[in-house]
């Protein structure tokens, strides 16, 4: 007789969870793997082997097997897939660099950021693509070549205690790696109640505080908190996608039949 | 002078960077200063990267200036799931979605076409100072 997938699986997570039956835990991680080999697929164009985000993704499948409410009545597969590739996106993020990049757009990445700033002190404005150009002595399409590299680079290294350094330091040369981690204010309210919000950092809260709530520029923040306006882009996309990250998994750990 | 382009992607992931290449083009092209470019792509990187707005493999995005306005139109969306976030709240969405295309690019509103939903935002375009 044929038992049903989810009649078997739920067999198997009653036993492992209920009487500690490892084996069922075994062949349920087995019978997944097919799930976190399909989800790892989709971000295998980002430069690493499949078979290393298969191994990031069963990290979440497992997650997801010994959390799982066997009485909540949602099936493993829907309370499985926001697991698996939330921990594949963090193992990005943990990386550093998500896709490789040429050393040479590396480096006009960061001459880029420099000037950037430079060039918003001498205009006091934002500067065009073209004043970029010439002022790195580069066409147009090098420069935004090397500006959508930056994209590529999750700066998750720079905000960690310092001499933790690698490759990422070279993007934000006007951060020093040794400072003292500044206090950031953030409204209270905001900070503790907001979903998502409690997976940022200060500084991630308050850069996000200060673009969405109290309207200043990516310029304006970045003189404010004393980085770059490239890194500023950077971390409002990176913790834009951390809450949405954290919001999803939130909601299949509240909302399973969802 | 009105300047138009339209680029139509699979609604995937990795064509987030073509679409961001084909913006910074534009910008290139108009001599918009680089907040206003970054502005421009967060709004619609927001929108494709939530596969909730989907409808069917593909979408367009077009932009248009017109004077001192950028016109952008993204879809077909999915209606539905574009105005349930259009609508909430800060309480339930983090960053909410209205929130964030309001500081991007101002304008925003979702039209119907054909049936199906597109959004439309309208930025003004700051004035650039010649260089010397």
């Amino acid at each position: 007789m044929n038992v049903p997938p989810e009649k078997n699986d739920r067999e198997l997570l009653r036993r492992y969870h209920h009487q500690g039956d490892v084996e069922a835990r075994q062949r349920l991680i087995e019978q997944y793997l097919p799930l976190v080999r399909s989800l790892a697929r989709r971000y295998s164009y980002r430069g690493e082997q499949l078979e290393d985000l298969v191994q990031v993704g069963c990290i979440g499948l497992i997650k997801a097997i010994d959390r799982f409410d066997v009485d909540r009545g949602v099936e493993l597969t829907t309370y499985a897939t926001p697991n698996i590739i939330g921990e594949i996106k963090r193992h990005f993020r943990d990386k550093g660099w998500a896709v490789r990049v040429p050393r040479g757009l590396q480096e006009l990445n960061v001459r880029l950021s420099r000037l950037m700033e430079e060039l918003t002190v001498q205009y006091e404005r934002s500067p065009t693509i073209a004043e970029l150009a010439k002022a790195a002595d580069v066409e147009e399409e090098e420069v935004l070549e090397a500006l959508e590299t930056g994209q590529a680079y999750a700066t998750l290294s720079l905000s960690a205690p310092s001499g933790g350094g690698d490759d990422g330091d070279d993007l934000d040369p006007l951060e020093s790696l040794g400072e003292i981690e500044k206090e950031y204010e953030v409204s209270e309210d905001r900070a503790l109640l907001a979903p998502g919000w409690k997976v940022l950092d200060d500084r991630e809260r308050r850069i996000l505080e200060l673009r969405f709530f109290e309207g200043l520029t990516q310029s304006q923040i970045a003189q404010q908190v004393g980085i770059s306006q490239m890194h500023v882009s950077r971390l409002i996309r990176r913790s834009l996608e951390k809450i949405r990250e954290e919001i999803a998994v939130d909601a299949s750990d509240l909302h399973p039949n969802a | 002078m009105r300047e138009a382009i339209t680029l139509t992607v699979p609604f995937e992931r990795p064509y987030q960077g073509v679409v961001r290449l084909v913006l910074g083009g534009l910008a290139a092209r108009l001599d918009l200063p680089y907040e206003t470019l970054e502005d421009l792509q967060l709004a619609v990187e927001t929108i494709l990267g939530n596969d909730a707005y989907a409808v069917g493999h593909e979408v367009s995005v077009e932009v248009q200036v017109d004077g001192s306005i950028l016109a952008v139109a993204v879809g077909p969306l999915e209606p539905g799931a574009l105005e349930h976030d259009l609508e909430a709240s800060d309480d339930v969405q983090g960053v909410a979605l209205g929130r964030l295309l309001a500081a991007t690019m101002g304008e925003h509103e979702l039209e119907a076409r054909d049936g199906q939903g597109w959004l439309r935002m309208r930025k003004p375009i700051p004035a650039g100072e010649p260089t010397a």
